[in-house]
């Protein structure tokens, strides 16, 4: 093998080892700092902890302060993020469902008004999204600020048009013989979906998921006007910067904080990673 | 018997989200953009003294220096954002689809930062420009990078550099596997026959690569567009929408994009109406600008 | 799946037991902690559930804009903080009237508005000139000669020339940044409203409200601020945050600070050792005798609140229990505002501003009779320019002079 071919097969492997290194950069940054005191930390930012142990004591004043409230807004993150999934996932493919089988011009129209929504930005409905959530507290008594309910209701509305889309597209491709024939064995609609069809969309189900999963847990600013800070639901976003935001930034707690933020969905990430990656790609090409 | 044409399985799986559709979008767009033309002021409950006050709010956008900054700068951010991700990301793409040893591992790690919300990011990266980026020009003998004027959070120019490099770490990822996708799509054939025939890399990109993700390019387009466009998590955290810049001989906030722009007229300024107004605009920008992109892009497509 | 329900359940069921009790919304967190301990003692004492929400300065949300939201969402709290006569403004429907109160007669400095009482003052602040007096002494500066700008102007002078003698890295520990918006444009700002003047005298805060500006304070004004931007630390300056500013002065790298005495808390915290005091604003080029001093945060009652008997109890046992006057000056390191309570603090600085205020030699906080949105989205931008070093002194009047022309429309 001669130098300049060695080298061609070397070359981009080291490449790709160096970017692959700057790009968990801050990762280590965030680690390496969440052991170390504040006043090293602004000192020596770059150097290994003297201690590691510290980690792990910053981690329980985390976890048990009052003031970041981390263990009940984990919790909180975790039902929210888990309840908007599951029903987003439910509700957008049935109506998926429908919106393809029924060839009719109300049904592509009302398709049509869903993706068009996608565009809304947030902004132009946050303001008025409390006044009137507030209307309907007064006027039925349901409480949708500051609850769960409130946000996961935010949640399905905002996330409702992305999913059908990536539904609808999918479930195109899903021959019509195997709804025909359950129809003629009996099933009455709701059956053949949710026994049939609902399995087959495996597939897209991870993509949805992941999609929706990646910016409901990371989400700041929904959180931040229906649930509002310092109060008893709080999503891990919040606590966060509820923390940083202060006058004081301590940010070997900060820090560690943030650390504890991450190491969840970067878990589940590890674990779910094939799954994740093969999702997108079947969603975004269709 | 003809069967109806909407069976009440249509009506029964469609209510839930037609009623959140509703609920959460549809009625507030609406109220939005009629409060857009009143005196509104979430304190006043709903029909509360509530004034109509014609294009009011409007004019006052025209006025307000620091809209149009943040409005120029959010353009400006936007283009800077969408080029560096794509190329950066399209780059990191050929580069994990060659045959390279635990490329899997490096497409992980490429995605992971994905993973982590805009506001954590933005947090991560200001301890990282203000702390440890003197720290590293000291180590390896620019000393001048711990000087405080070249900081890159100090001025407002460079720290909107600032936020492209933390939106390109963010993004890159994500939109590298999309072009990965793509990519793999690409018949091998191909591109061994190009090389048979003796094509340099470079236009056997320009030649089968580029033409053959054209349909990966309209969307990565459009998500970058848009995501950059509407960025509030980074703007909060990494910069607070400053330091301060000079603009029409009035000091404002320098690094303050349109969303953050919006928030604040409502929120702090106690605005709620001019917010109302601002937002609006921005959508009416987004989606002008949304539907060019996505026309422009299908025609090239098509014309393949 | 069990854990989860259960873990709903005790979320609904404390949702329910707190609908019972009080909420309390303050803008301070460094005494959170303080707060919030006390708080659940006398929970306890008084079977009513107290839940304290402490939401810091900086960008994002701040105190107010979080009460705005609460307020929308229904949620508004029993006692919350304002400060100052704009702010009130902005409440006034809400405000309970509170002349009736046990603890009205022991204060002089509860918030007041066309004779009747609004506000409960939380705690007597101050700020000048906080000086390291070890370094000063070691530099051979004579704190009585700080009064006025040529006190001033010498006095950095002299220490400057022997920084790396003396182990400083500056003079001044001063921040600018837009996040430090409120040590420029309100702490500093208000040595331009009230140096040198009466106490409660508003006349240049009038003139300014109607756009009117005197030429030759703001010109003495523009040099003072000069002077501490020349003299200070650019890090600090242009990017540091509370943590760094306060921290550049305890660890002895800065011989003055730009801050007033709730950085005591700072300096425990710091382990510091070394003699502090305050010495007046150097803003004018006549001497000046005073640090400026005031009760400034005050806690109002929601009129609408479903226990105001509680939220009112709250407030009266801090005055008059032994336990609220201790978590008021030890816990939470503050000044008094009440006659009665006889505990002093122990923090240098607050002490320093009990000794100023007891020989009478104060002046006012007039800065809160300017909108927050102006201090904070017209001013402190000015004052970012003029840290960077953007703008000339000249441009930095001629900028400040229209923003107050531009109050008069």
């Amino acid at each position: 093998m001669t130098t300049r071919r060695a080298a061609r097969l070397v070359a981009p492997e080291i490449v790709a080892v160096v970017l692959f290194l700057l790009f968990l950069f801050p990762f280590f940054i965030v680690v390496v700092n969440s052991a170390k005191t504040p006043f090293e930390i602004t000192q020596n930012p770059l150097t290994l902890p003297t201690d590691w142990g510290k980690i792990l004591q910053n981690m329980v004043t985390i976890w048990t302060s009052v003031n970041v409230q981390y263990s009940s807004s984990f919790l909180s993150s975790v039902i929210i993020t888990v309840a908007s999934l599951l029903l987003l996932n439910v509700l957008s493919s049935q109506a998926a469902w429908v919106l393809v089988r029924t060839k009719t011009r109300l049904s592509m129209g009302i398709f049509i008004i869903f993706v068009a929504a996608m565009v809304i930005p947030f902004q132009i409905v946050m303001f008025p999204l409390l006044t009137w959530f507030r209307e309907i507290t007064a006027l039925t008594g349901v409480r949708l600020l500051r609850s769960f309910t409130g946000i996961i209701l935010a949640y399905i509305g905002f996330g409702m048009s992305q999913s059908i889309f990536l539904f609808h597209g999918f479930i195109k491709s899903i021959p019509l013989e195997l709804e025909e024939a359950a129809l003629i064995d009996g099933c009455r609609p709701v059956q053949t979906f949710y026994q049939i069809i609902f399995p087959i969309l495996r597939p897209i189900h991870a993509t949805v998921l992941v999609l929706n999963g990646i910016w409901i847990w990371n989400d700041y600013l929904l959180p931040l006007l229906i649930l509002g800070k310092g109060n008893k639901v709080m999503t891990i976003p919040l606590a966060v910067s509820n923390f940083a935001g202060a006058y004081v930034k301590q940010w070997d707690l900060i820090l560690t904080a943030i650390l504890m933020a991450m190491i969840p969905i970067i878990i589940f990430f590890l674990v779910a990673q094939k799954y994740i990656i093969k999702g997108m790609v079947a969603g975004s090409i269709k | 018997m003809r069967k109806t044409k909407h069976p009440p399985v249509f009506w029964l799986f469609l209510a839930p989200v037609i009623l959140a559709f509703a609920l959460v979008i549809v009625i507030p767009f609406l109220l939005g953009v009629y409060y857009s033309f009143t005196n509104w002021s979430a304190t006043a409950r709903l029909g509360d003294s509530l004034k109509a006050v014609g294009l009011r709010n409007f004019a006052g956008i025209l006025k307000d220096p620091s809209f149009t900054y943040s409005f120029i700068l959010t353009v400006v951010y936007t283009v800077l954002n969408m080029i560096v991700i794509n190329v950066v990301s399209f780059s990191l793409a050929m580069l994990v689809t060659r045959k390279l040893k635990g490329r899997n591992v490096y497409r992980a790690g490429f995605f992971v930062p994905n993973l982590i919300g805009g506001l954590i990011l933005g947090y991560v990266w200001q301890f990282i420009f203000n702390n440890a980026v003197p720290s590293i020009g000291t180590m390896i003998g620019f000393a001048s990078w711990a000087d405080a004027g070249n900081l890159l959070l100090a001025k407002s120019t460079t720290a909107t550099i600032a936020m492209v490099l933390v939106g390109t770490w963010q993004y890159a990822g994500y939109i590298m596997v999309i072009y990965v996708a793509a990519i793999e799509t690409i018949p091998q054939e191909l591109i061994e026959a190009a090389q048979i025939d003796g094509a340099s890399p470079f236009r056997r990109l320009r030649a089968i690569t580029l033409p053959l993700t054209r349909q990966a390019f309209t969307i990565t387009i459009f998500l970058t567009l848009v995501n950059s466009f509407k960025q509030f998590d980074v703007n909060v955290s990494l910069t607070g929408g400053g330091p301060s810049a000079m603009f029409l001989g009035q000091p404002i906030y320098g690094t303050q994009l349109l969303a953050m722009n919006i928030y604040n007229q409502g929120f702090k300024s106690n605005d709620m109406a001019g917010g109302q107004a601002r937002a609006v605009v921005f959508f009416l920008v987004l989606v002008i600008v949304s539907i060019i992109q996505v026309s422009v892009n299908k025609k090239r497509e098509i014309e393949l | 799946m069990k854990k989860l329900v259960l873990a709903l359940a005790a979320l609904l069921v404390t949702a329910a037991v707190f609908a019972q009790g009080i909420t309390l919304a303050q803008n301070k967190p460094e005494i959170d902690a303080a707060l919030k301990a006390y708080a659940a003692v006398w929970s306890k004492a008084n079977n009513v559930p107290v839940t304290v929400k402490s939401v810091g300065g900086g960008t994002g949300m701040d105190l107010d804009s979080q009460l705005k939201a609460d307020l929308a969402a229904g949620d508004m709290p029993d006692i919350f903080a304002i400060n100052g006569l704009e702010n009130y403004k902005e409440w006034a429907d809400l405000v309970l009237d509170l002349s009736g109160e046990r603890w009205v007669k022991n204060t002089s400095v509860a918030f007041k508005y066309e004779g009747k009482v609004y506000g409960y003052p939380v705690a007597v602040e101050g700020w000048g000139m906080a000086y390291n007096a070890d370094i000063l002494k070691k530099a051979g500066v004579d704190p009585k000669t700080l009064v006025n700008y040529s006190g001033y102007k010498a006095a950095f002078q002299k220490i400057d020339a022997q920084k790396a003698v003396l182990g400083l890295k500056s003079v001044v520990s001063m921040a600018a940044s837009l996040d430090m918006g409120w040590v420029t444009a309100h702490h500093n700002f208000n040595s331009l409203l009230s140096n040198g003047l009466p106490y409660g005298d508003l006349s240049v805060v009038n003139a300014l409200l109607a756009g009117k500006v005197d030429a030759r304070r703001l010109s003495e004004y523009a040099d003072w601020v000069e002077l501490l931007f020349k003299y200070a630390d650019k890090a600090v300056l242009t990017t540091g945050n509370y943590d760094a500013q306060v921290g550049a002065f305890a660890s002895g790298q800065a011989a003055f600070l730009h801050q007033g005495n709730w950085t005591d808390p700072n300096f425990a915290q710091a382990k510091v050792t070394f003699p502090m005091a305050f010495a007046p604003h150097g803003s004018m080029a006549r001497a000046t005798d005073g640090i400026f001093v005031a009760a400034p945060s005050f806690y109002c009652v929601n009129k609408n609140s479903r226990n105001l008997a509680a939220a009112k109890k709250f407030l009266n046992d801090l005055v008059f229990t032994e336990a609220g006057n201790k978590y008021m000056v030890l816990d939470a390191g503050s000044i008094p505002a009440f006659s009665n309570v006889k505990l002093n603090p122990t923090g240098q600085l607050s002490r320093s501003v009990q000794a100023w205020a007891a020989a009478g030699k104060i002046y006012s906080w007039n800065q809160y009779y300017f909108t927050e949105d102006f201090r904070n989205k017209t001013l402190a931008p000015i004052y970012n320019q003029f840290a960077a070093g953007a703008v000339t002194k000249a441009q930095f009047i001629d900028l400040m002079t229209k923003a107050f022309q531009g109050l008069a429309k």
